[in-house]
């Protein structure tokens, strides 16, 4: 894939299982968030494609997705029940059922009595809560999460990650991008590091230190992305 | 299916939170309140002139004249409590010192000479009536020495009804032009009140960042059709909020306003040119609708989408400057490429249709051009959307969008 004539993703191809949590990592510029809008369609690709259980990925291809993108933001004049309706009806829910499963997010997350206030008029952590629900609507069996934790606060983060450990042990495959080493170790089956647009190195964790003498991700993080901050 | 399903939900979101607006409602009902205002102006101005009038009419003043021509009848102005005298220059001395209110001097030829009027200041409005009494002194004067049919001619009072035959029926243009003509009304309301939400229906999306969540739920073009489809809707409401307080105002009031009677029943319907006019109106509307919904989603901001608005607008509007050649030259060069020309060709179409002078075959070819452009024109809009979807900060090149496939 190239931006003009600069090629920001070359020859690069993995797979991740059914099941598994899988981190796709790299410093800023790596390549992460472009890989993972080329897969999903955002950005025209001069070849290459997502396959889902060997099926090549459109969005109207019927798999249950959730996407928490890098760059986030919802309708700001819109009252959170009704962004979060919307969303779940273009998941393909019925409308009645995305509102109730719209509350019932609402109420975990104690925003409830906020359902019918405009978005914009809530604090930005309630917002990432509001983002957070839409991008778990309708049981997603594949969600990709792209630097989930970036802006969210210490309560926000504890509720992704918990988030995250549900869906897992409801079977869902997680696709994870970040730099954050201990979200890593902690959450991810496997993981490829990307630098410059290309893998270089894929496996399981414990796979990826044994590749580099290492014990450490961020050991190996350091090792693999130092020069660019020397550059 | 489930395109259609998600379809339906881009409308239904797009419409209810559309009349969820105070703005849309202010809007929507400014029109029929500032037709209200101006018919309720000129309602109470009627009735201010009439009240103004029949006050005039009962205030007497005094009047002398001076009459070298000998046009005017004694017998009319002794009716006026008016007195003639001989010396001009006494006249306005009278008039100057208070003496008299009104001097009136008629010179011995009207044909070259004008009639001089003085009068005493009773107010920058009221001072008109003294010109206003001289003259019928004189018009009524001069009528009362010919007979009945010269006055009538005279006095501009003769009537003519014309009968104008077409292919052996009896044809009248003007009542003819009001069916098909309707849809140029429409369609001038309609873009002069739509095209600035249709161009900032797009950049929303960019604006709130929302635009990566949408475009892995759902197609890009499902959210471009919904969209261009739910202003369209919103249009048919708009319309309809503009039609009916109309209607009903026309009905209750028409009489207090003197407006003119008008018999539905007399307009003639004819059913090819007001087909041709719709499908002209609906195509012209699609491109329109495309085009601006293209340029809100290639720009950042809608801020910067607003820059292109004038140059929309004056591609819409412009031909109006020319509509005189629309109807007396239809088929001079200028008439004829604006017609072809898809971004100008609605409002020569339309106006052509609804005067009669577009003929079968010119508007069946206008009509594919304009299908195809505004099939084009969306399928370009839907482009542009896409892969123009994360440029945030930057406006699409024509290269990029063209390159796109």
């Amino acid at each position: 894939m190239k931006f003009g004539d600069t090629t920001v993703i070359d020859g690069l191809s993995f797979d991740v299982k059914r099941g598994e949590t899988f981190g796709l990592l790299g410093s800023n510029g790596s390549g992460k968030t472009t890989t993972i809008r080329a897969l999903l369609g955002i950005y025209k690709v001069s070849g290459g494609q997502l396959h889902i259980n060997r099926r090549a990925y459109r969005v109207d291809s019927g798999i249950r997705l959730g996407y928490l993108p890098e760059e986030r933001g919802l309708y700001k004049k819109e009252t959170v029940i009704d962004i979060m309706t919307y969303f779940g009806r273009l998941k393909g829910m019925e409308a009645t059922r995305a509102r109730e499963e719209s509350m019932s997010y609402l109420r975990r997350v104690q925003l409830n009595d906020k359902a019918t206030t405009r978005l914009d008029k809530l604090s930005g952590g309630q917002q990432q809560k509001v983002q957070l629900g839409i991008t778990i609507l309708n049981d997603p069996e594949l969600l990709i999460l792209d630097e989930p934790t970036k802006g969210f606060d210490p309560v926000n983060r504890r509720l992704l990650m918990n988030i995250i450990e549900e869906h897992q042990q409801k079977g869902a495959t997680v696709v994870f991008v970040t730099h954050q080493m201990e979200e890593v170790e902690r959450l991810c089956d496997r993981i490829i590091l990307l630098k410059n647009g290309k893998a270089v190195a894929y496996g399981t964790v414990s796979e990826v230190r044994k590749q580099h003498d290492d014990n450490n991700l961020d050991d190996i993080f350091v090792k693999l992305y130092g020069d660019e901050n020397n550059e | 299916m489930n395109n259609m399903h998600n379809l339906s939900t881009v409308i239904q979101f797009e419409i209810t939170r559309t009349l969820k607006k105070k703005s849309f409602w202010i809007m929507a009902l400014l029109f029929p309140l500032m037709l209200a205002g101006i018919f309720g102006i000129i309602f109470f101005s009627n009735k201010a002139t009439a009240d103004a009038a029949k006050e005039m009419e009962k205030q007497k003043f005094s009047i002398i004249y001076m009459d070298e021509a000998n046009k005017i009848n004694p017998g009319m102005a002794s009716a006026l409590g008016a007195t003639r005298v001989t010396d001009k220059q006494a006249g306005i001395d009278n008039v100057q010192s208070g003496t008299v209110d009104s001097f009136f001097y008629y010179p011995d030829s009207l044909n070259t000479s004008q009639i001089e009027v003085y009068g005493k200041e009773v107010g920058i409005f009221d001072n008109g009536r003294y010109g206003g009494v001289a003259k019928v002194l004189l018009e009524q004067s001069a009528a009362s020495t010919v007979d009945a049919n010269t006055r009538a001619v005279l006095q501009k009072t003769v009537s003519y009804n014309t009968t104008i035959y077409k292919e052996g029926q009896v044809y009248d243009g003007f009542k003819q032009l009001i069916a098909p003509g309707v849809f140029l009304v429409l369609f001038y309301i309609l873009i002069a009140m739509f095209s600035n939400q249709m161009l900032t229906s797009t950049t929303e999306e960019k604006e709130n960042r929302v635009i990566e969540m949408i475009l892995t739920t759902i197609e890009a073009k499902t959210l471009i059709v919904g969209k261009i489809i739910s202003l369209m809707m919103l249009s048919i409401i708009q319309m309809l909020l503009i039609l009916l307080p109309s209607i009903l105002g026309y009905i209750l009031f028409h009489d207090k306003l003197s407006l003119p009677i008008i018999d539905l029943s007399s307009i003639p319907l004819d059913p090819s040119r007001i087909f041709i006019g719709f499908l002209i109106f609906a195509l012209s509307y699609s491109l329109f609708t495309g085009l601006l919904v293209m340029i809100g989603a290639a720009t950042p901001t809608a801020k910067e989408a607003g820059s292109f608005f004038g140059v929309i607008m004056m591609l819409i509007f412009g031909p109006l400057y020319a509509a005189p050649l629309f109807i007396s030259a239809p088929h001079s060069p200028l008439v004829q490429f604006l017609s072809y020309f898809p971004l100008t060709a609605p409002i020569p179409l339309l106006l052509r249709n609804a005067v009669g002078n577009l003929t079968t075959i010119e508007a069946w070819i206008s009509i594919a051009i304009l299908a195809v452009t505004a099939a084009g024109v969306i399928k370009v809009a839907v482009q542009v959307f896409r892969y123009g979807a994360l440029e945030y900060s930057r406006r699409l090149s024509l290269k990029e969008i063209f390159g796109a496939k």
